[in-house]
């Protein structure tokens, strides 16, 4: 599936069915004027379907760069693909991945470089802001803010399973927008350690990141492009996050 | 010490007998550590308490345990792939590999699961239960068997136990306690650091306080690398983390700590178990600045 969600930006991926509904696994392009950006480069499932899919996008330009929000598969299972169709391109990872390591040798380490949480950087022309992830299952783990269309993308945050009919809409597209339900279902699985989390701490950086910068559009891998009523979105998942810290409390923190 | 090491640099891995039966299987840069660790601590606003002009290394380890039954804790990384094969194949011989358990899906733990099933493919996959047919295809993983906290695996005279990891990043992860030898292994939790220039590659924290390696330091390890790796410390109450600990060294008569990113302890672990507590600890009171 390949969508508009704003401007330059354009989201490509495809859904699996689980025990909780649907979970997206998409990832983004910025076509960036004829120097193409991608975040994250989609799952080895969906490869052929997503290969397919990227080249009707990029319309013959050639991508300078595949951000990696992290390096799992569902982030990073085409990488191998990208690189033997565009061997120049280049990777960029959080500094905090260890790259000889966290990364498929499927590029020279050269072509992998490394962004520090909280720089702003010139690529491909376009000025973007790399920062930490706020939700990580992976150390190495980046979100990256683009100034141009005021898009937060997020990786795994943000992300929720959804019901089948609403596979290919954005959030503006959803009567009542994305369901706080269904960012509790997924972070609950996502994102155990919040087993030890206070919320309160977590949410008031959550607040901080949405004061500071200016977010249309919030786009997750596990989820459709979360457009409009960001900060209605934003209390969502701070209450998905208390609610699953909560939970957590009543059932206990001890050894199961 | 007896180590035989396979490769060089990026692509090496040693091996070394833990225990009758048990086998480190670990990949560390040695004399290349400077070339990618020299700002390893780069992060931290206040380096210069942590560093003390060390040039450290971080391991990535597998684990072995050779019974009547065998059985490979995690993979190892694809960039070592080529030599954790020799390793597998020079360690286990005619025997089969019978069992290739995962703590997690990253690719330093799991990075070679396909490879090593390709090789021995009567392997059986075990991971951590909870996700569904999706979670695992996406993830590489289909067809294996799921267990979960409690579960035991006979291998002959040892078994394995599974264990709830106290402290995680991936949501689908999991400990193992081997229940003969006391051998609990904590994947990305409990991490020390060391220095190839003082010969400490492949050592047991026991031998390297004889290169100069001491508890303050061990702390300070245990809690840089917590902090890297687990930022969610921040925002937890420093006396419920250190609770967990006690509680887990409590349950477990642990008698070698093996964390997939340190080295191994073997002698002394209740005293280790205090610096670990400490550590960790330590690591949620360390100064937490988000870039945001």
């Amino acid at each position: 599936m390949i969508r508009m969600v704003a401007d330059d930006l354009y989201q490509i991926g495809e859904c699996v069915d689980g025990r909780h509904g649907h979970e997206a696994v998409r990832f983004y392009v910025l076509t960036n004027d004829g120097r193409p950006i991608l975040i994250d480069c989609g799952s080895q499932l969906f490869r052929s379907e997503s290969m397919k899919q990227l080249d009707q996008v990029l319309e013959g330009s050639t991508p300078e760069f595949v951000f990696l929000t992290h390096s799992e598969l569902p982030h990073s299972g085409n990488l191998e693909s990208i690189a033997r169709n565009w061997p120049h391109i280049h990777v960029m990872v959080s500094s905090i991945l260890i790259r000889h390591i966290e990364i498929a040798p499927v590029l020279p380490l050269e072509q992998i470089v490394a962004a520090s949480p909280g720089t702003t950087l010139q690529i491909a022309g376009r000025e973007l802001n790399f920062l930490d992830a706020l939700l990580k299952d992976q150390p190495g783990s980046q979100w990256i803010y683009d100034p141009k269309t005021g898009t937060l993308f997020t990786g795994d945050g943000f992300g929720y399973y959804h019901p089948a009919e609403v596979c290919e809409q954005f959030s503006d597209e959803v009567e009542g927008g994305i369901l706080e339900q269904w960012f509790t279902t997924y972070h609950r699985d996502a994102f155990r350690f919040l087993r030890w989390v206070n919320p309160k701490k977590l949410n008031d950086v959550l607040d901080e990141l949405y004061q500071r910068r200016d977010v249309k559009t919030i786009a997750p891998i596990h989820g459709n492009a979360i457009r409009g009523d960001i900060l209605e979105h934003v209390d969502r998942l701070k209450r998905a996050i208390t609610a699953i810290c909560m939970q957590h409390r009543k059932e206990g923190i001890n050894l199961r | 010490m007896s180590v035989k090491v396979f490769g060089d640099g990026v692509s090496r891995v040693g091996v070394r007998e833990i225990t009758s039966g048990i086998f480190w299987i670990t990949h560390c840069l040695g004399d290349h550590a400077k070339d990618h660790y020299s700002d390893y601590f780069g992060l931290l606003s206040n380096a210069e308490d942590y560093v003390s002009n060390r040039i450290v290394d971080y391991p990535f380890s597998a684990f072995l345990i050779l019974d009547e039954k065998s059985l490979l804790i995690d993979t190892g990384a694809p960039a070592q792939r080529a030599n954790t094969l020799a390793a597998l194949d020079t360690l286990l011989g005619s025997h089969a590999l019978d069992y290739l358990w995962i703590s997690h899906i990253e690719l330093p733990h799991a990075g070679n699961a396909v490879a090593i099933q390709r090789k021995y493919p009567g392997a059986e996959l075990i991971t951590v239960g909870g996700g569904d047919d999706s979670y695992y295809a996406l993830h590489g993983l289909e067809d294996a068997m799921l267990v979960s906290v409690g579960d035991i695996i006979k291998l002959g005279k040892h078994s394995i136990e599974m264990v709830d990891p106290l402290f995680l990043d991936h949501g689908n992860s999991q400990w193992l306690y081997e229940r003969t030898t006391g051998f609990l292994f904590t994947a990305d939790w409990g991490h020390n650091l060391h220095e190839p220039s003082r010969n400490q590659c492949f050592q047991f924290v026991d031998e390297m306080e004889n290169s100069g390696y001491t508890d303050e330091l061990f702390v300070d390890d245990v809690a840089v690398n917590a902090w890297y790796q687990f930022p969610w410390l921040a925002w937890t109450d420093p006396d419920e983390i250190a609770a967990g600990v006690d509680r887990l060294f409590k349950q477990y008569d642990v008698r070698i700590f093996a964390p997939s990113h340190g080295n191994l302890i073997r002698k002394d672990v209740g005293r280790y178990a205090a610096l670990l507590k400490e550590g960790t600890r330590k690591a949620v009171e360390m100064p937490h600045r988000f870039a945001v």
